[in-house]
């Protein structure tokens, strides 16, 4: 267990999922889901298309009823309270700001519904664009004259004006174009720091989780697969859907004690059936596990050079090392090799 | 730039040609009103506003108007309501039958009018119900009904439906949720259908002619009289009545622009 980890499971429980299950039909988008979220955590849930994520997250926001299961906030049951009256706001993918209305309407539709007076609601709204650092002149201004990232900031200060206990995000970035989406990633990562609430972010890009996230967790086919910190996912992945899933990686098979892949025996403690090597752990020159492989690709990756390796096998690897590596030209061969204590070991 | 001039120039004479091709039979009118012979002649030996005095003097003419008045307002505002609520269905929820429903929705509009009103009297004096105005509106809006509905419809696929979800989520009732982003959102398809549903009954003569039993409407007393005895007050009684069309519908407009400057 890292600091991390530790840190996040002695604060008390906010949201609390028992076996929360969602079926349309003959699918079931979510299987028997139980996690618990500590108060001010910031949890990513993560998963490829159909994973059921967004039906998760509407779960969570009362958006959706359970099949089966309960959602306890506090420890108060609140499976069958409708989203209006739950204590947490949600950060849509498509932002689904009122495009009829003003930025300071919108931020100001929580407080309105509540009935707070209109000069309250007015330096509520005020305050919440400078938490999200928009200027005071965006108040008078139609939500149809924002630009992406401005809309953005517009349905986060919408979502802050209903004073949630948790804020569930269902990839609200995922429409931004990568700059600009680094930018969001921090300010947000720096408000959730800021504010001390609870978020729950749901993306489909692990890159994305690392990021922002306390804690990840991944869902596949509906089923929570794996929980942990950034650090613990990326060293030990469950399983080789979860290690391709951060990115790139080599994952070699282990028969009979060898690699065939590489022809190479395997170390004798092989703790599991596949052996992940990350990019940055298969290095040139002589290490614990090393073979002759041939140069495919060469990509540079401004510091870093991305080589595209075949084993004698014909298996494809993939190595990262610094600098422009003007060595390793396509088509040249060279001895690589990794350490056997940077394997992670998975059985699937 | 000589080519550019000469294409710039076309393009002003074909638009003049369209809006004359759409204004000379209306000004056409016009001057056949301005006439105190029953033959047409050009130009009028006498120029004169008699027929418009004839017009508004008679009874007849404000009769004409109040029942078309009443045809067009009750078409109004059953379609309103009823287009809206068909919009619902026919553009929002995913229901068992939904295509079907959309399918036969818009059949009226293929039918050809004249053997519409037809079958409608049929069926009206088979079961008994004395043909008058309100039947009238009844089958105009067999017809108007569907374009309305159409036109509405066409709002609900034109934002984005999580805005009801978000509007819910931030605590809105049921009902604040109409209130507050679906009713503003469909409003421009509302207003489109009050209008087209006004304008539509209010010009329709194949319909009222088979369904308005002894209540003569506008249209259909303008058909007769052009056909079997016409004089200048025929064309003075349309003048009128498309002025009073006009002036109904910028009414609504200019109410419109008040309702929206006061909020």
């Amino acid at each position: 267990m890292t600091a991390e980890a530790a840190r996040a499971t002695d604060r008390p429980v906010i949201l609390s999922l028992a076996g929360l299950s969602k079926t349309f039909g003959d699918t079931s988008a979510v299987k028997q889901v139980s996690l618990d979220i500590p108060e001010g955590e910031f949890l990513t849930i993560v998963g490829p298309s159909g994973s059921g994520k967004s039906t998760l997250v509407r779960l969570l926001a009362g958006l959706e009823t359970p099949t089966s299961g309960t959602l306890k906030l506090r420890g108060k049951d609140i499976t069958a309270l409708p989203a209006n009256r739950r204590p947490t706001a949600l950060v849509f993918q498509s932002l689904a700001l009122f495009d009829h209305r003003t930025v300071g309407q919108n931020i100001e539709f929580a407080m309105k519904m509540k009935g707070v007076p209109a000069d309250k609601r007015k330096a509520r709204a005020h305050e919440l664009l400078a938490l999200v650092r928009l200027s005071d002149s965006y108040y008078e201004r139609p939500v149809t004259h924002c630009s992406g990232g401005e809309r953005q900031r517009v349905a986060l200060a919408r979502a802050f004006a209903s004073d949630p206990e948790i804020l569930f995000f269902d990839e609200p970035l995922s429409a931004i174009d990568y700059r600009l989406r680094k930018t969001l990633e921090v300010e947000l990562k720096e408000l959730h720091q800021r504010t001390g609430r609870t978020f729950v972010y749901i993306t489909h890009s692990l890159e994305e989780a690392m990021i922002m996230s306390d804690r990840i967790a991944i869902l596949k086919d509906g089923d929570l697969i794996q929980i942990g910190t950034p650090a613990e996912i990326y060293r030990q992945p469950r399983d080789r859907f979860v290690a391709s899933f951060m990115g790139e990686v080599n994952i070699l098979r282990v028969e009979d004690g060898t690699f065939p892949d590489i022809g190479r025996p395997a170390p004798a403690d092989a703790a599991g059936a596949y052996a992940i090597v990350r990019p940055e752990d298969l290095l040139p020159g002589s290490r614990d596990v090393t073979a002759e492989y041939a140069v495919t690709q060469r990509l540079m990756l401004g510091s870093r050079t991305q080589l595209h390796l075949a084993s004698p096998s014909g298996a494809s690897f993939v190595s990262e090392i610094a600098g422009a590596a003007e060595v390793f030209q396509v088509g040249t061969s060279h001895a690589f090799g990794f350490d056997t204590d940077r394997i992670a070991w998975v059985d699937r | 730039m000589r080519q550019g001039r000469h294409l710039s120039a076309l393009r002003t004479l074909w638009i003049v040609a369209i809006l004359a091709f759409l204004y000379i039979p209306i000004v056409s009118v016009v001057l056949a009103s301005l006439a105190n012979t029953r033959y047409m002649r050009f130009p009028h030996r006498v120029w004169t506003l008699e027929a418009y005095g004839d017009a508004l003097s008679s009874f007849t003419t404000w009769q004409l108007h109040s029942i078309s008045l009443s045809i067009a307002l009750s078409v109004v505002v059953l379609s309103t309501i009823l287009g809206t609520l068909g919009a619902v269905a026919f553009a929002r929820y995913d229901w068992r039958g939904r295509t079907w429903f959309q399918r036969f929705m818009v059949l009226p509009i293929f039918f050809p009018q004249p053997v519409l009103g037809l079958a409608l009297l049929l069926t009206f004096t088979a079961i008994g119900i004395q043909p008058s105005w309100k039947t009238a509106a009844l089958a105009h809006l067999v017809w108007i009904l569907p374009i309305v509905t159409l036109v509405i419809s066409v709002r609900f696929f034109g934002y984005d439906v999580a805005q009801e979800e978000a509007a819910y989520d931030l605590g809105a009732t049921h009902v604040q949720v109409v209130r507050e982003v679906t009713l503003p959102q469909i409003w421009p398809g509302i207003f489109s259908g009050i209008l087209f549903g006004f304008l539509l009954s209010w010009s329709n003569l194949p319909l009222s002619v088979f369904t308005s039993g002894p209540d003569t409407p506008l249209p259909v007393w303008l058909f007769s009289r052009t056909a079997t005895n016409y004089s200048p007050l025929v064309p003075s009684v349309a003048v009128i009545g498309t002025v009073v069309s006009a002036l109904i519908v910028v009414g609504a407009g200019l109410l419109l622009w008040a309702g929206r400057r006061l909020r």
